[in-house]
């Protein structure tokens, strides 16, 4: 399976520790329900969605969520988040037919 | 009599069918697959196990009241919680109400969120309310929902 596209961003760019902040998780995926057809094939398109992400800092799990087909194409996921300490914030998702991705982004917070 | 019989199997098999996913879907942290069809009644009942959800000031939903492209609807779910470990909100779910599957995301939140927010972009095949229904820490649930206008389906 061709690599998947993600991106962790994190807002503001520059944090304290203690700070709370808003996490983003992007990814490239084509979330289809199993209920649309091909325009010219005319076939229909095999469900493939999303269906469960984590959030893990240090660790520990932050969240985790349950995902169903009506999420958009290329979903994003934000949260907040409470720094705490250099690490690392690891999101991992697996799909409905077994594909599993991981992205991970440091943490460092300054000052 | 052979006929009738034959259509009385094949209400049980279809009652199993239907009862079981449903039955699957109670347990919280089970991972969903396959295509899924579930009405926003038996979706709600699952995330709530039969308690009757508060309409409350607390949670904001925030979408657009019309949407131009039904495939792509941002939802913000903001509650208001200080979020410390013995008061924080549990989990954050997003219902639709005309989707042939009403539910769209489980949020399970800790403490270490800092904030109860949870944003993402859903997809609506038609004219329909979003609903938050938000579980907090003591058990109960609080719901807010919305009406989106949409002009063009974004399903299939």
């Amino acid at each position: 399976m061709a690599e998947r596209k993600s991106l962790i961003k994190i807002k503001p760019k520059r944090y304290k520790d203690g700070e709370i902040v808003k996490v983003s998780f992007m990814v490239m995926h084509p979330m289809d329900t199993g209920m649309g057809k091909d325009k010219k094939t005319k076939k229909i398109i095999p469900a493939k969605y999303i269906n469960s992400v984590k959030f893990v800092y240090n660790g520990k799990e932050i969240t985790h969520m349950n995902v169903w087909e009506s999420l958009s194409v290329n979903p994003v996921f934000t949260i907040y988040m409470k720094v705490n300490g250099k690490g690392k914030l690891v999101v991992t998702y697996t799909d409905n037919t077994g594909e599993v991705h991981e992205k991970s982004k440091k943490i460092k917070p300054r000052g | 009599m052979q006929r009738r019989d034959f259509f009385k199997k094949l209400g049980t098999a279809t009652a199993i069918a239907a009862v079981v996913p449903t039955m699957s879907f109670a347990a919280g942290d089970s991972k969903p697959t396959g295509p899924n069809k579930m009405d926003y009644q038996t979706a709600l009942n699952a995330i709530t196990g039969g308690k009757t959800p508060v309409k409350s000031d607390k949670v904001k939903l925030k979408t657009p009241e019309i949407a131009e492209n039904g495939a792509v609807v941002p939802v913000t779910v903001t509650v208001d919680s200080p979020m410390t470990p013995s008061n924080y909100v549990k989990a954050i779910h997003i219902l639709n109400g005309k989707n042939s599957n009403a539910r769209c995301i489980d949020v399970f939140l800790t403490p270490a969120n800092g904030k109860a927010m949870f944003s993402t972009r859903i997809k609506l095949g038609g004219t329909q309310n979003v609903t938050a229904v938000v579980e907090l820490s003591d058990g109960t649930f609080l719901i807010a929902s919305q009406s989106v206008k949409v002009t063009i389906g974004g399903c299939g």
